[in-house]
């Protein structure tokens, strides 16, 4: 993906110690954002409401290719927690662009 | 021959469905959290029940009587996980294909402010949002 010439930025409710380590871990050519109050996530309507273990709102996995012009061209939004887009599927719809 | 059939229907059965759930769990604790397909687990513990169904028929001792109530609750259970817990209701999103997605600043993991303006004009970026482990 990174060889596309595309910028993955992984955006997560957790602090950015933990995000670093995993990134670290997996060497992702990837960039970690921390969303730590979630207001990115709500602003842009990803919220999945009181889907934590707690009960609490939790970003609602999701996918989203925005080209050059920061026009929004693909997106994939889960609707189960445990599905996640083919990263085919993600890379077909980059080398589209 | 008569009794170790269901026997070992039961036994495969048994240990099936909780072999389904210890590596469930055990996957999803590793560093880098493997998780197991819905249509894989269902599809394992829903085999077990027809393993344990199996056993059943042919003899209605404890051990196959047991494994049919264990391999049936287990199936109920991730059913129950994956139709109702696991789903997320479909919410408006700000973000719609053919449109501009709105601008957001975010730390990255060095606390330097990231903004997806920055990469206009740039390379596109793939956006992923994730639960996160809290």
């Amino acid at each position: 993906m990174e060889a596309a010439g595309v910028e993955i930025l992984a955006i997560s409710p957790d602090p950015n110690e933990r995000s670093q380590d995993l990134a670290d871990r997996l060497r992702a050519g990837y960039k970690f954002l921390a969303d730590r109050d979630l207001a990115v996530a709500r602003r842009l309507g990803l919220i999945h409401v009181a889907g934590g273990a707690e009960k609490q709102d939790v970003p609602r996995p999701a996918t989203v290719l925005i080209d050059k012009d920061g026009i929004v061209r693909w997106m994939a939004l889960a609707d189960n927690i445990q599905s996640r887009p083919d990263a085919r599927d993600v890379l077909r719809a980059v080398r589209a662009l | 021959m008569m009794q170790a059939m269901p026997r070992a229907l039961a036994v495969a059965a048994l240990v099936l469905a909780l072999g389904t759930i210890v590596a469930f769990g055990v996957l999803l604790q590793r560093p880098v959290p493997v998780p197991v397909p819905p249509a894989v687990y269902l599809g394992a513990l829903g085999l077990a029940v027809v393993l344990a169904a199996l056993a059943v028929a042919r003899s209605r001792r404890w051990l196959p009587v047991s494994a049919l109530a264990i391999s049936v609750l287990l199936l109920g259970l991730a059913g129950y996980f994956h139709f109702v817990l696991a789903r997320v209701p479909a919410t408006p999103t700000a973000l719609v294909i053919g449109r501009p997605a709105p601008d957001f600043t975010l730390p990255d993991a060095a606390g330097r402010p990231v903004s997806l303006a920055d990469y206009k004009g740039n390379k596109p970026v793939v956006l992923v949002f994730y639960r996160g482990y809290w």
